[in-house]
């Protein structure tokens, strides 16, 4: 997981601009605000739901509160930050839509990222019965599997538009057959 | 450590909520480490009801027991008196040094006693300031405290929000509610019920003593928790193997309380637990406001604030709604729920959980953001 996830810090890191407000729900420890902060000199925020973690992003010079993000980020302004991040925690949720909908209202633009269940390997498994890979097989309650299709499906019903789409594999950008051969996906969502 | 109390009495009368004045005024305090040559590095430590100055080290060598939060400060602690200078001053209303009801009023030669205006928790701040003007400190690193302590970081940060960088506010709330008023009420009428009390005219005579003692058992219960006076008390009989079928001092849990209330006697005044408990009841920032976010509306300090989740007096929904209204303002705040089964105590107990948290804040507060070299 801690190898996966760096796949997608780099596109991310890529995406912020220097000096962005940015928000991250379920930042963990905040190793990627950490990142953008040394990177992008960003004003970072976070949101977090267990203790050790918001210590450890603490610990590690951020702003963090501890709850829950599906209690709702009602209290963050309309448009208070530039990006509101959502990076490989979006499986964890209940209910993504009202996430997304608050993302879009709080920030001017959402990045999320996710683990892509249509990845050809974790297809193959689920074909010889082993479940539907990486995703379902954790072991974490209320994990979820999203492919591609499904997310973009998904951004149209919420009325957004992606504006940029960037697919990890191993350590690589994808651009040939995304649905099939990436990992992590990484999306740029924006209110249509 | 050994520290000095030291007194500062200041000539102006204090203008007060209710319409009153109070002066001149008197304030105690304590400080540790060094003030830096800018004067950046101080730190207002807030005593919560029954604490006074003397927040750590000792007076003498031979002091049995040090300060009320010596394991949070001192040199390497989670409030560093190798890197800040730490301020600590008993309230207004207080019988620590500073002036309250048990003071000689200087117009009539005798003890205020009832005669000493009711004050608030904006009061209590308003005197704090006249010590920080005293000091020379133009703006205060962060104000700390839990409980009272807690309430008068967030009066602080309401009141005098260009004075202070930041806050760190434990086990507080910014309205006190019905169930806390209600504990406040039980424990002041224990004391209004002894006849000893002669309302509040007692300096001279005999000392409400049970009613005290009575009002600081009542105090204690709301400070634990359930699981801590199970895992503490249990069901144990104090020195007694077997029930007495009688009304003594049985349980392990009822000695307790019992010596917790006499020992309170012998170092607080009665008056002063009428007026401070009743400042506390009064505390709601959002006090002929439409919301509590507009209370916090000319805010700039920085934030931080703990909860405890056994806390039943002030729990963490209370710290999560000053979170919230805060956030409402684009104040920068964190938030921190702390799991500890010490109740409403563990913000004096939880002392190492704590102190990595207010190193890694202190040190960003004091780390200037850095300015963005260009924009994309």
């Amino acid at each position: 997981m801690a190898n996966e996830k760096r796949l997608d810090f780099d596109a991310i890191a890529d995406i912020v601009p220097t000096g962005a407000r940015v928000l991250d729900l379920g930042c963990g420890d905040g190793s990627l605000l950490a990142r953008l902060v040394e990177q992008k000199q960003i004003e970072a925020r976070g949101v977090e739901i267990s203790e050790t973690k918001v210590r450890a992003a603490i610990a590690r010079g951020l702003s963090v509160r501890h709850g829950n993000i599906e209690d709702g980020l009602a209290d963050y302004r309309d448009g208070a930050f530039e990006y509101v991040i959502l990076s490989q925690t979006l499986a964890y949720l209940n209910q993504p839509e009202p996430v997304f909908r608050e993302m879009l209202r709080v920030g001017q633009r959402a990045i999320i990222s996710f683990d892509n269940a249509g990845y050809w390997r974790d297809r193959l498994r689920a074909l010889f019965g082993k479940g539907m890979g990486n995703t379902l097989c954790s072991g974490e309650q209320r994990v979820r599997a999203i492919t591609l299709d499904q997310f973009k499906g998904f951004s149209g019903q919420l009325n957004a538009r992606i504006e940029n789409a960037v697919f990890v594999s191993g350590r690589r950008p994808v651009y040939f057959l995304p649905a099939l051969r990436a990992n992590v996906a990484v999306y740029v969502l924006k209110k249509a | 450590m050994i520290v000095k109390t030291q007194y500062v009495t200041f000539d102006q009368e204090l203008k007060l909520r209710s319409g009153a004045t109070l002066g001149p005024i008197t304030l105690a305090y304590e400080t540790y480490g060094e003030l830096n040559a800018d004067k950046s590095n101080a730190i207002l430590v807030l005593h919560a009801l029954s604490g006074d100055a003397h927040v750590a080290g000792r007076h003498a060598a031979s002091d049995t027991k040090p300060g009320w939060w010596d394991e949070a400060v001192g040199p390497g602690k989670a409030f560093d008196t190798n890197k800040y200078f730490i301020i600590c001053s008993n309230v207004i209303g207080g019988c620590k040094g500073s002036t309250g009801p048990a003071t000689v009023n200087p117009k009539t030669g005798k003890p205020y006693g009832l005669s000493f205006p009711v004050i608030t928790v904006a009061d209590m701040v308003d005197a704090e300031r006249l010590l920080i003007d005293h000091l020379g400190i133009d703006k205060l690193l962060t104000v700390t405290g839990g409980s009272l302590g807690g309430m008068r970081a967030l009066q602080w940060a309401v009141s005098y929000p260009d004075r202070i960088r930041s806050a760190i506010v434990l086990a507080a709330t910014a309205r006190v509610s019905a169930q806390s008023i209600a504990l406040n009420e039980v424990a002041r009428q224990a004391i209004y019920a002894d006849p000893n009390w002669k309302r509040g005219d007692y300096y001279d005579g005999e000392r409400p003593n049970v009613g005290l003692a009575l009002a600081r058992m009542i105090g204690h219960i709301s400070y634990l928790s359930e699981t801590s006076m199970r895992e503490k008390f249990g069901r144990l009989l104090q020195e007694r193997e077997q029930y007495g079928y009688e009304f003594n001092t049985e349980f392990r849990v009822e000695s307790y309380l019992k010596h917790q209330g006499l020992t309170f006697t012998k170092r607080f005044d009665a008056n002063t637990f009428l007026y401070i408990t009743k400042a506390i009841d009064y505390f709601d920032l959002s006090l002929g406001l439409s919301s509590l976010a507009e209370a916090f509306r000319n805010v700039t300090a920085k934030f931080m604030i703990v909860s405890y989740s056994s806390d039943w007096l002030y729990p963490a929904a209370e710290s999560e709604e000053m979170v919230r209204a805060l956030l409402q303002n684009g104040v920068d705040a964190t938030y921190v729920e702390i799991k500890s089964d010490y109740g409403h105590d563990s913000f004096l107990l939880e002392v190492d959980r704590l102190g990595g948290l207010t190193n890694d804040f202190l040190a960003r507060v004091q780390k200037p953001h850095p300015a963005p070299k260009h924009k994309k």
